[in-house]
């Protein structure tokens, strides 16, 4: 058997899966037109296969019938929330089943409990807002927040700016339902073994996530931002691990080089500093403004030591300007070239200079146009490749993403801090993991989906050995 | 989004259209900004699905009639291209698209009749007029008609306004301050022609002076969105003629369609002859807001009466100024700059009232969703006026609003700051 191979040997009946699915569900819940299904092939980044079909499901009981057809027909199972992702985990690597959960945004804040009930569909930023009128905030605030869904972060263990002090998605999870892939329900919650957290990040692989209880704190009363610019990209790093070194916790560190800061100004005009090399955007806060005033300075001073201009916020719109611009970056960057390959690694705090510098220096000696920003508090580095495949040979794209997946981990750092490994970054994985923990992944996987059904040619790669 | 769309359509709108998918980088950013999207949550109702069903068909990977249901429902709302951070220019897409598509496809008999008549009526004021008067007549017989004609019937006013033609001068009054030359709108001069004339009343009280040219007619963006290419080219040109952007200041439009329907003629008339010339007029085409609003910038307005007592306005945003001529601003500062009125913002308020031209007409089960969605929003104020800058949407939130039973003022923008002027408010 192959591992990539449908998910039960005897004679699927391909063709009759929407049929059968329509049968169970009802009509306005399957796709099987080509010009539906041709539009759930894609996610942000890639185009994968044409599924088979597309189920859009109501609720758990629409989702367990689908896992249970598509298993009846031998098919694959992608699970899609808005396709934002960047790294092609919702874009379906063969012919199969999708199953998008974009109408899945049931929605429950429960303020005592201080925690809110979403089915996975709910789109990310709903959750906030809901919480809000309680006094209630959930932290995770992935750039792409206005659009992705919680099942979708979940499946990418999500992160954003707010992560550097307040954790990523997982953190906030208190309890999932999922369904695995015979179509039985479960429910878990961080008790004993935490498969929740297995299943967190997993990108879709060991089950799909139906409804997931998430923690919500208060937010913190008091905020106060900065912008720092640099003449280079080294000095922005050393900056910030000298702010953090020095004691400060900011809520949010990002990071943009020229080129980002360019591509927003150019969607935004805002009057951000073109000239700069880079930029820091910061954000500290808390109960205690005069704590919070103090982690300001501090890193102020680490920003002007590192040769940086500082600019304090004026206000909140202008803080809100800023932070708003930083959110941008990403899609921003198709201004510049139609195509991009993105990165995504965390490298320790204390090699950031080091690491920009020579992702900077690999991007020049490439010719193709590579550019960098991101969760820098973190160690978290986007370096992206923006490319045009009518001139930019696709290869040496490849390779050069490959450069930069070598600093990383030259560096001791990792290949996937948020996006996911999905199916782009699958190859690396190679070289990133030893065999065996990889081995221990493939185990893992094994024994939540033998019959390798769900989202099959993602995060891992295809063992040489292990797989006889 | 790579694509090899120019290489399969040469002409300009082939450019026009191949550079848009290009700019695409998928993100999806503009999801949540889709009204379709939010009300239906599938990806072929979404912008990015559209750009996709699209390209698939502009390049022969998929036929017209798989993709057509799914465009149709595009509302042309343009929440899209405010949402999309790459600036991917959906609406030269999609003018394109209709264009290209529109006399290849073959639509029911009834949906041809019905579509002809709205591009044959509208432009035409004494024309829609007399319809609108039999359509009165009509409107008892509507649970009798099939839905594809209730549609259009319901879109009628049940009483026509006398016609209040304009002058075809009207002096400044008091010091000249500016010359500006106006487009008077078809559909709005039989529904709503107070807007016309509180335009006018406005614009002299400020010292401006306004020729309204003859032999000036539809803008043409009715027939451009709905794929009549030919017939909106016939109508560009005959405003191309009519009007002399080098003799004014401004070519000003009180309609939102119609301001960003004239901003277009540079991508319509791409490729021909006009261009040029399409590109001169468009660079003169203000809003009336923001007309007014640099006015007051510049050396202030005529001061408002203050309101009787304080007035709670709510403000909806016309997609056709918000998004396709990114006019937000401008009618806000006005509105608040009455004293005793005090400006509310709309839930969503980026999303579509649900009128869009014919939409009503065309995919009346979303439009009715979206109308009734809109003015639940507007109700959640609890405003004593909702002031919009499009006679589209002010149809549609009346008649959304009295359905359900509210008795929410509807107004134009200029009507209210007309209002104030006379101390009427
Ligand atoms: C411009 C831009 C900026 C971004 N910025 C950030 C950022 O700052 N931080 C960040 O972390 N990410 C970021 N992303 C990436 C992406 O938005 C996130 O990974 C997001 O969490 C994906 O959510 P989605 O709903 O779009 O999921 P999708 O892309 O649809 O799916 C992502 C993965 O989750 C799986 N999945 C989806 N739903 C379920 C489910 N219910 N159960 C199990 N698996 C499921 C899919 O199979 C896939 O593998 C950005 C993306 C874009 C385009
Ligand atoms: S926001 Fe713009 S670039 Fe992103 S998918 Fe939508 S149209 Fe494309
Ligand atoms: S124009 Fe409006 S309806 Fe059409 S895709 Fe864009 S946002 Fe959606």
């Amino acid at each position: 058997m192959t591992v990539s191979g449908p998910a039960r040997p005897g004679a699927p009946d391909r063709a009759g899966l929407a049929r059968d699915l329509t049968r169970l569900l009802g009509d306005g819940k399957v796709l099987s037109t080509l010009g539906e299904r041709l539009n759930y092939r894609y996610d942000a980044i890639q185009f994968g296969a044409t599924p088979l079909a597309v189920v859009l499901p109501e609720s758990t009981a629409d989702v367990v019938a689908a896992v249970r057809a598509a298993r009846q027909a031998g098919v694959p199972i992608v699970g899609r929330g808005a396709a934002s992702g960047l790294s092609g985990g919702a874009a379906p690597a063969q012919e199969g089943l999708v199953i998008s959960f974009t109408r899945m945004t049931r929605l429950h804040i429960d303020p005592l409990r201080r925690e809110a009930r979403a089915q996975p569909g709910v789109v990310t930023l709903q959750v906030s807002e809901a919480a809000r009128p309680h006094g209630l905030v959930y932290p995770p605030d992935p750039a792409s927040f206005r659009t992705s869904t919680i099942g979708g972060n979940l499946g990418e263990n999500a992160g954003g700016p707010m992560c550097f002090k307040y954790g990523v998605s997982g953190d906030y999870v208190k309890a999932l339902e999922f369904v695995d892939a015979d179509g039985e329900v479960h429910r878990l919650t961080r008790d004993a073994y935490d498969l929740a957290g297995l299943l967190i990040g997993s990108e879709g692989t060991l089950g799909l996530v139906t409804e997931a209880t998430l923690r919500l704190t208060t937010p913190a009363r008091y905020t106060r931002t900065l912008m720092s610019h640099f003449a280079e990209v080294g000095q922005a790093a050393e900056a910030v691990s000298a702010a953090i070194a020095g004691g400060a916790v900011p809520s949010k560190l990002e990071f943009m080089d020229r080129a980002c800061v360019n591509a927003v100004e150019d969607y935004l005009q805002i009057g951000l500093p073109r000239e700069a090399g880079a930029v820091l955007v910061v954000d500290t806060d808390g109960d205690d403004l005069e704590t919070v005033e103090h982690e300001l300075e501090l890193v102020e001073q680490a920003c002007m030591r590192a040769c940086g201009t500082v600019r304090r916020a004026a206000d909140e719109a202008d803080s809100a300007a800023l932070w708003r611009a930083r959110r941008s970056v990403s899609p921003a960057l198709g201004r510049i070239r139609p195509q991009r390959m993105n990165e995504d690694i965390v490298v320790p705090r204390s090699v950031l200079p080091d690491v920009v510098r020579e992702i900077e220096r690999l991007g020049q000696a490439s010719g193709l146009h590579m550019v960098q920003f991101g969760h820098i508090g973190d160690g978290n580095l986007h370096p992206n490749i923006l490319f045009d495949p009518r001139q930019d040979s696709p290869e040496a794209v490849h390779q050069l993403a490959h450069e930069v997946a070598r600093v990383a981990i030259r560096y001791g750092g990792v290949l996937s801090g948020e996006h996911g490994i999905g199916s782009m970054k699958v190859a690396f994985m190679q070289e990133a993991v030893d065999p065996t923990t990889l081995a221990a992944l493939w185990d893992v996987k094994r024994a939540l989906d033998p019959g390798m059904a769900l989202n099959p040619g993602k995060v891992l790669p295809q063992p040489e050995a292990s797989d006889a | 989004m790579n694509n090899d769309i120019a290489a399969q359509h040469p002409d300009a709108q082939g450019q026009l259209m191949a550079h848009a998918v290009d700019a695409c980088v998928h993100c999806g950013f503009c999801l949540p900004a889709c009204p379709t999207y939010t009300l239906l949550g599938d990806e072929m109702d979404s912008p990015r699905g559209r750009i996709v069903l699209m390209k698939s068909v502009l390049e022969g990977e998929l036929p017209l009639l798989d993709a057509a249901p799914h465009l149709d429902r595009c509302l042309g709302c343009l929440g899209c291209v405010t949402a999309c951070p790459s600036g991917v220019p959906y609406g030269e897409l999609i003018s394109g698209f209709r264009g290209w598509a529109e006399p290849q496809r073959r639509r029911p008999v009834i949906q041809r009749l019905t579509r002809s008549a709205v591009l044959t009526m509208l432009p035409r004021p004494a024309l829609f007029r007399a319809g609108a008067t039999v359509g009165k007549y009509a409107k008892p017989l509507a649970p009798l008609l099939p839905q594809a004609l209730r549609a259009p019937l319901d879109l009628l006013p049940s009483a026509v306004q006398p016609a209040q033609p304009l002058p075809a001068f009207t002096p400044a009054h008091g010091p000249k301050r500016g010359r500006v030359a106006f487009l008077e709108g078809c559909a709005q001069q039989v529904l709503t022609p107070n807007f016309n004339a509180a335009t006018v009343r406005v614009l002299s009280r400020n010292g401006i002076e306004v020729v309204v040219p003859p032999g000036q007619g539809c803008c043409g963006a009715a027939a451009m969105h709905t794929g009549a290419r030919p017939l909106a080219l016939q109508q560009a040109r005959r405003n191309l003629d009519a009007f002399d952007p080098a003799g004014v200041d401004a070519i000003l439009s009180n309609a939102a369609g119609c301001g960003a329907g004239l901003k277009e003629y540079p991508m319509l008339l791409a490729g021909e002859p006009e261009e040029g010339q399409a590109r001169r007029l468009a660079s003169k085409v203000q809003d009336i807001s923001v007309y007014l609003a640099e006015l007051s910038a510049a050396g202030g307005l005529e001061p408002f009466m203050p309101t009787t007592r304080p007035l709670r306005v709510a403000y909806h945003d016309a997609c056709h100024l918000a998004h396709a001529q990114g006019v937000k601003a401008e009618p806000r500062a006005l509105i608040r700059s009455i004293p005793g009125v005090e400006l509310l913002d709309i839930p969503e308020g980026d999303l579509c009232c649900g009128s869009a031209g014919t939409y009503n007409i065309e995919q009346p089960d979303l439009a009715g969703r979206l109308g009734d969605r809109k003015a639940r929003n507007v109700l959640s104020v609890r405003p004593d006026i909702v002031v919009s800058g499009n006679v589209g949407c002010h149809t549609q939130l009346q008649s959304h609003l009295t359905r359900l039973g509210s008795p929410v003022r509807v107004m134009h923008t200029i009507e209210l700051l007309d209002l104030a002027y006379r101390g009427e408010l």
